[in-house]
């Protein structure tokens, strides 16, 4: 059976997932237009449904495979040569859609889930708001019931692909006399209904991979509610475990400008492999990018032999931060002054890699964040004392407080 | 194979810890520092009678267990867990060489005795600064001269392979624990389960083996990353087990010192270098029996990976239990000072990343 897949996603991958270098996404579509990018990524996820590679995991009556995660560990490996173009699925399928699979009603999962999987319908996470970043059970953005519907109010940022989006799962609190973990719901939001606003947010390389969202009196109808109302936490960490699991196991692409050998040949070029300073942080990010990878590797096999990584996927985000700021440090002293100033594409790229390394820190859950879990829920260490945790959220200060 | 351990693995590890925790805990360490042995011999004997562990990777028809590097690996890990102070690793690096070299009568005389235990034999290699020993003569009238330090188990070895340039290039040699001309040191070691020794040897007499000593000395070279990587992977979970355990139960400022996130992120950084290095450990021993192509840059990374983690965990041990990891009576030193050997025994983190540099190309 297990041997029948690997076959078969072997030989098909071949056929219809040429080998490719691995672009800039973002540098892509601002080259390519981003419309020409999407459609090419829409049309291959049906594809990739079609043949039956889509949803592998998930129950065959929403458009999935019904298969085990052993399938989808050998998917994992046959694929991992291959740059599918798939990126605009990512966020949706690995944390809504794995959520909704979870916790989504019978109704939601019929309604969202194929086409999810089939690539008619892109969706984004709204979680992050201005005023609550790491501790983002302060949001504020409100869900008011009117009926048995619900007006939405708030902000939301740091939201990738908002801008192509169809849908996207939101927090929202719906109680704020309770303490702030336990007035917050989670719901689809529909993210072409009238008052959604989006925004590129510009970031510090000076591109737009992320988004601000508005929401002005935006009706959110009865069935939008995931989960329990004012249970929102709950399904908020089924799906950050989700999101760590997702980033933690997907690997890093061998072409990035931060890559082991991408840096090595840069080196070469450079002429700086003759220096042994050079030489060994090379050879220290080559030990370091592999151990990462392996961790990756090892967490895959463990799941597949049932043991789940659960906070563990924690040691794995943080591990891939780490070397990313490790592998911007190596690739600094590779340039030496030319990192100063450059004129040429090759060097242009490293730097904004470089650049770009302390992003992946943040992004998805800060290294300090990782740490407190797996300081918490790993090593069973003391939880944080939380002194706001049994506050009403209407008598709490969030945000950002400057002094009056 | 997978990286993740087999049944058989699993339960090769628990027999090992179950006897480390009879036979070898940390206060019979403390009375071989008192009695100043390097080794107590009757655990020794039981390691290597009892649960041949000497001859592991040995082949069957040598008297060994024709058990793989994995198995190995596995073993390892709970005795460095445990600091259990033996001439293991010696004998190891001396049995791997031989069988690599393929001198029949070495093969046969010393592999079926250091698998039994009966035997002492080890590899007289250190960092690549560790001393030159050049041979001269030929046939029954060879010599060696030089000297090689620090060398594992150099003053307890019955036979010590030495490796030496004679006019016909490196090879390695054979001497007799008792040779006229050889001196052997015991030196100070840092880390109380090691015992090292100087070795000088002034026209002593040895016999040249038989085999390519180049690659012979690689693959003990590997093979020696591969055991301290294990080692270190094991001592470096005990140092993380001993301290969140304390930050569990220790109690400042009315919380557990957990609690503190200056104390809390400290040993989640010490989980993620301890994952990511067991990782590259198992991938080690994975490629060491399964292809030997990639084994030496494998190895490598573990060690390169597992003996700075590994020596960073110790020393924030000590820091984390405060006073009392300072103390003597605290076994937090003993780690300590292990880690610190570890990180340079046969090379240190610069020597092994040069070494790592040639083969990824650099």
């Amino acid at each position: 059976m297990s041997d029948d897949f690997r076959a078969r996603a072997r030989a098909w991958l071949a056929a219809n997932a040429p080998r490719r270098a691995a672009g800039d996404d973002e540098a892509e579509a601002e080259s390519r237009g981003q419309a020409a990018v999407i459609a090419e990524h829409k049309a291959f996820q049906a594809k990739l449904h079609a043949a039956g590679f889509a949803g592998i995991t998930w129950p065959r009556e929403y458009g999935g495979q019904g298969l085990t995660s052993a399938e989808q560990i050998i998917w994992s490996q046959e694929s991992a040569g291959y740059d599918l173009p798939t990126g605009v699925f990512f966020i949706g399928l690995s944390m809504p859609g794995n959520t909704l699979v979870e916790l989504g009603t019978d109704a939601q999962k019929r309604r969202y889930l194929p086409k999810m999987l089939s690539g008619e319908e892109i969706w984004c996470q709204l979680f992050s708001e201005p005023g609550a970043g790491s501790d983002v059970a302060s949001l504020q953005t409100s869900a008011v019931r009117d009926g048995d519907e619900w007006v939405l109010n708030g902000e939301k940022v740091w939201t990738s692909g908002a801008q192509y989006s169809d849908f996207g799962a939101i927090l929202a609190r719906t109680d704020p006399t309770k303490p702030k973990h336990n007035g917050i719901s989670m719901f689809i939001v529909d993210m072409h209904a009238p008052g959604v606003t989006v925004r590129p947010l510009k970031v510090a390389t000076g591109h737009s991979p992320f988004n601000e969202v508005f929401f002005d009196n935006v009706r959110l109808p009865a069935g939008a509610l995931i989960g329990e109302e004012n249970k929102g936490w709950d399904a908020a960490v089924v799906m950050l475990r989700h999101e760590r699991i997702a980033i933690g196991t997907m690997g890093s692409s061998r072409t990035s400008p931060l890559a082991f050998s991408t840096l090595r040949d840069l080196a070469a070029g450079l002429g700086k492999t003759a220096d042994q300073g050079v030489r060994r942080e090379l050879a220290e990010l080559y030990a370091r990018s592999r151990a990462v990878q392996l961790f990756a590797l090892l967490l895959r096999e463990e799941t597949q032999a049932g043991r789940l990584p659960g906070a563990r996927g924690s040691v794995a985000k943080l591990a891939g931060s780490d070397l990313g700021r490790f592998a911007g440090n190596v690739a600094a002293d590779v340039l030496g002054d030319q990192l100063a100033a450059f004129d040429t594409d090759e060097l242009a790229a490293v730097s904004t890699a470089i650049v770009a390394a302390p992003g992946s820190a943040i992004a998805g859950g800060t290294s300090e964040i990782q740490r407190n879990i797996i300081g918490e829920r790993v090593l069973g260490l003391a939880k944080d004392p939380g002194v706001d945790r049994a506050t009403p959220f209407n008598q709490l200060r969030v945000g950002t407080q400057r002094e009056q | 194979m997978t990286l993740i351990l087999t049944d058989e693995e699993v339960a090769l590890a628990d027999s090992v810890r179950k006897f480390v925790a009879d036979r070898s805990p940390l206060t019979s360490l403390r009375q071989l520092i008192a009695s100043g042995e390097p080794f107590d011999a009757g655990v020794w004997k039981q390691m290597t009678a009892q649960l041949g562990l000497a001859g592991l990777t040995i082949p069957e028809s040598y008297g060994g267990a024709g058990a793989g590097y994995s198995a190995l690996s596995v073993a390892l890990t709970e005795l460095g867990a445990g600091l259990v102070a033996s001439p293991l690793l010696g004998c190891l690096l001396a049995a791997e060489a031989v069988l690599r070299l393929g001198d029949d009568t070495a093969k046969q005389g010393l592999l079926p005795n250091i698998a039994a235990g009966e035997l002492i034999v080890t590899l007289a290699v250190a960092s690549s600064a560790g001393g030159q020993v050049t041979a001269s003569g030929a046939g029954d009238g060879t010599v060696l001269t030089g000297t090689v330090s620090p060398v594992l188990n150099g003053a307890e070895a019955d036979v010590l392979l030495v490796p030496a340039d004679g006019a016909d290039g490196k090879a390695i040699y054979l001497v007799q624990g008792g040779a006229d001309g050889l001196a052997r040191t015991r030196l100070t070691a840092v880390d109380h389960s090691r015992s090292l020794a100087r070795i000088t040897l002034a026209g002593t007499p040895a016999r040249a083996l038989a085999g390519d000593a180049a690659a012979a000395l690689a693959a003990a070279a590997d093979l020696a990353n591969l055991a301290l990587a294990a080692e270190s992977a094991g001592a470096m979970k005990a140092c993380l087990d001993m301290t969140s355990g304390y930050a569990r139960i220790r109690v400042a400022f009315g919380q557990p010192i957990g609690a503190f996130q200056a104390v809390k992120h400290r040993l989640a950084d010490m989980e993620k270098s301890f994952e990511l290095g067991y990782a590259a450990l198992r991938d080690a021993a994975r490629a060491g029996d399964e292809k030997p192509g990639d084994f030496p840059v494998a190895a490598s990374v573990a060690r390169v990976l597992l003996a700075s983690a590994y020596a960073e965990a110790a020393v924030d041990t000590v820091q984390l239990h405060g006073g009392i990891g300072f103390t003597w009576e605290h076994d937090a030193h003993l780690y300590y000072k292990n880690g610190l050997s570890n990180k340079v025994l046969l090379g240190g983190p610069g020597e092994q990343l040069d070494r790592l540099a040639d083969a990824l190309g650099i």
